[in-house]
């Protein structure tokens, strides 16, 4: 599964000298036409070979869709389902029993809407290692609290952020918004410039922040 | 497994039970920044905590969206805003890995220099503060003479004091002014009787030993399960350091040790944080030692436009790990940055550590956890 | 325990070394507190204050050549170049200038885009006014400079 989504097949237009050819020469070149949307670039990964990555394929056989690495960093693309399995896997197997960061991308022109990633880090083995999955608008992925007790706070700030529920957090709440604040600011549908008009105006008694 | 906190907050009839819910509010001298926290009391004694954050929440990844790379350079600094240098630091190098180059070796020991001094000078705020919340008054004004002398190095460096911005994406804009070297040997030289003179304090007192040991105990395993890094980890006995581990601007060239202890309590913290102000003394004379001539700034581009990719660096900033996970898409402003600070994550061990402690332990422990609000609600 | 800590222990040893070092430290003639504002305090050549731009010490003229890459470097926005065409010499020059103090984060990202060094940051701090729109200053107030009220101590 690719990262971004490329225009399925479509190329570049005709190129307009191509129809131009046979046609008597205007006194203005003909306006091309406007070009096709740019496919989106996708990231240049290359595949990571190691015990670890065969270890993971194995076990997960086709829920893992891609293990690469870029730039020295590896990572691997994972099914919704298969995220914390995945952790618990690594924390008990393969010494990653650290879980440094869980974040979320927000991508609004893909299907699968969100990126949610996982960053674990192995003491023993001093190796970081990213797992990344696609989820849709409204998915409730499962919470990583079970595994690793770092992700309440984490998973707790991508809800408020983001808008992506963990099913079984036991504390499932804001974090750095305040309660009652409507919207998910980091979605790339809400402005910089936004606010949560109705809450400003109730609790701190003026007319905008802006 | 369980959950992290398992405490309820009771409702609203209490009053027959022996139980108080008091609010250790956004203002309060002790709690470093706006930080509230609730605790359910019986009597002295915590039965838990919840600790309610975003006081300063300024929305710092969202402006990341909307600036070049350049531009987010100095919101930066605002984040952990006691040791801003160790900010700038960590994002110039993760957009510099998403370029794939390296700044030249006379901007990486410069760089090396710089934050070892802000390691040392967040070290005394922290050391500064903590005591005076634990009731010593007179270390507070000492560690903040000594932090006149960085705060001025910076100041003669880059021009400012605090919100530094000193480093820029590929390398550095200022050369070294004339006295640099100078003036870090001459800090070097004064600042280790320093460090002699607030152990002389606080060391053996038997108020401070009092105050601090078998408070906040947070054993290597509930770190690492917490996620919790920097001096709190290596209090615990973990001899774990991202500059020894995984090397980052020339880490790698300097002898220091990593200071470890094995309580993992208040005690410990508060020595693994002298120790590591006496190793950074230490790293900054190998350094100043000798500074290679040469550029101070690499190959990089007008228009800084990384390819598409993403890339996560994290350093070892003076409070933990310092992570910053950079997502480009290929345009001039970073399609996400995300900062995992390690206040942030620290501050989850709250709960853990003043469970079944006193009012007054809350306050050694929020000092020893060393939070920066501003690095917590970004 | 032992004779040497129990008696250490009585006569509060550890507090005694403590209170030496605090009575080692004071110097009534060395105070380290700078006397503001009977005395400015000296700040360092590079650093980051109130904007100036500046003007070519031969002819009065601004250096400033209306390129507008300081607006384009500030990550707030807010330095607004106007300028017009010289019909004579064919080049743009400077008409007005506009700098928002009070969004300014003093990142010395415009100091570094100047090509000719007309936008410096000076060692001016003394900033404050009693209104919002004394923030925003126009050409005049950026050559001259703030002239904060001097009071005698």
């Amino acid at each position: 599964m690719a990262d971004e989504q490329k225009p399925g097949g479509s190329a570049a237009p005709l190129p307009p000298g191509g129809e131009a050819a046979g046609q008597p020469a205007k006194p203005s070149p003909p306006k091309p036409a406007a070009p096709p949307p740019k496919p989106l670039a996708t990231m240049a990964a290359t595949p990571w070979e190691s015990n670890l990555a065969r270890d993971l394929k194995e076990r997960f056989g086709g829920q893992i869709a891609e293990t690469s690495t870029y730039l020295g960093q590896n990572f691997i693309v994972a099914s919704p389902e298969a995220a914390v399995p995945i952790l618990e896997y690594l924390k008990l197997e393969a010494d990653f029993d650290y879980l440094v960061d869980i974040t979320a991308v927000d991508w609004p022109k893909r299907p699968e809407r969100f990126d949610l990633v996982y960053i674990v880090y192995s003491f023993p083995r001093n190796e970081r290692v990213r797992i990344k999955t696609h989820i849709p608008d409204g998915y409730k992925p499962e919470t990583a609290v079970g595994v690793h007790l770092t992700a309440n706070w984490l998973e707790r700030e991508v809800f408020d952020m983001f808008g992506i529920e963990f099913a079984g957090h036991p504390d499932m709440r804001r974090i750095l918004m305040p309660d009652e604040w409507q919207g998910y600011p980091l979605r790339k549908d809400y402005s910089i410039l936004q606010q949560d008009q109705r809450w400003v105006q109730e609790n701190l008694g003026i007319e905008s922040g802006q | 497994m369980k959950a992290a906190s398992n405490a309820t907050m009771p409702d609203s009839t209490f009053l027959d039970s022996t139980e108080l819910v008091l609010n250790m509010g956004p203002q309060h001298p002790s709690t470093h920044g706006v930080l509230r926290v609730i605790l359910k009391l019986d009597g002295e004694r915590i039965m838990g905590t919840d600790c309610v954050i975003g006081y300063l929440h300024r929305g710092v990844e969202k402006i990341a969206e909307n600036r070049t790379y350049t531009q987010f350079n100095p919101y930066v600094d605002r984040m952990d805003y006691v040791a801003s240098v160790s900010n700038g630091l960590g994002y110039c190098l993760a957009v510099e890995k998403l370029l794939n180059m390296e700044a030249p070796p006379r901007a990486q020991v410069v760089r090396v220099i710089l934050t070892e001094l802000n390691r040392i000078a967040s070290h005394l705020v922290w050391l500064g503060t903590h005591a005076l919340d634990i009731g010593a008054i007179t270390p507070v004004f000492y560690c903040f003479r000594e932090r006149e002398e960085a705060l001025n190095i910076f100041e003669k460096y880059c021009g400012a004091r605090l919100t530094t911005h000193a480093f820029r994406i590929g390398g550095l804009q200022y050369e070294t002014y004339d006295g640099f070297e100078q003036d870090v040997k001459a800090f070097c030289d004064m600042f280790p009787p320093k460090v002699d003179e607030y152990e002389e304090l606080l060391t053996g007192n038997r108020i401070w030993k009092g105050r601090l040991t078998n408070v906040g105990v947070l054993t290597a395993d509930e770190c690492k399960e917490y996620g919790v890094t920097g001096p709190m980890l290596r209090a615990a006995g973990v001899k774990w350091d991202l500059r020894k581990a995984q090397p980052y601007s020339g880490y790698e060239k300097y002898e220091f040790e990593i200071p470890i202890r094995q309580n993992g309590d208040t005690f410990d913290r508060y020595i693994v944080r002298m120790q590591e102000m006496r190793q950074a003394v230490r790293i900054i004379q190998q350094a100043v030692a000798n500074i290679p001539e040469g550029p101070i700034m690499g190959k990089v581009p007008k228009v800084i436009k990384p390819p598409v990719g993403e890339a996560y660096v994290s350093i070892e900033a003076p409070k933990g790990e310092l992570g910053y996970y950079v997502v480009s898409d290929g345009s001039t402003q970073p399609y996400r940055v995300r900062v995992r600070p390690p206040s942030f994550v620290n501050l989850q061990a709250l709960d853990r550590m003043v469970r079944g402690g006193l009012v007054a332990d809350i306050v050694a422990v929020i000092g020893t956890l060393d939070i920066v609000l501003g690095e917590v609600d970004r | 325990m032992s004779v040497d800590k129990l008696l250490r222990k009585i006569f509060l040893v550890d507090l005694f070394q403590g209170l030496a070092v605090t009575f080692r430290n004071q110097k009534p003639k060395y105070i380290v507190t700078e006397q503001y504002p009977a005395e400015r305090p000296q700040v360092a050549e590079r650093y980051r204050g109130a904007p100036r731009l500046n003007n070519n010490p031969d002819n009065g003229e601004t250096l400033c050549i209306a390129c507008n890459l300081c607006a384009l470097a500030c990550p707030e926005n807010l330095i607004v170049v106007g300028s017009e065409r010289n019909e004579q010499t064919r080049r743009k020059e400077l008409t007005t200038f506009t700098y928002d103090l009070s969004r300014c984060m003093f990142c010395g990202l415009c100091e570094d885009a100047c090509p000719v060094d007309a936008l410096e940051l000076t060692q001016d701090f003394e900033l404050a006014s009693y209104t919002r729109e004394g923030q925003i200053w126009d050409r005049q107030m950026l050559e001259e400079g703030p002239r904060p009220t001097q009071y005698k101590c």
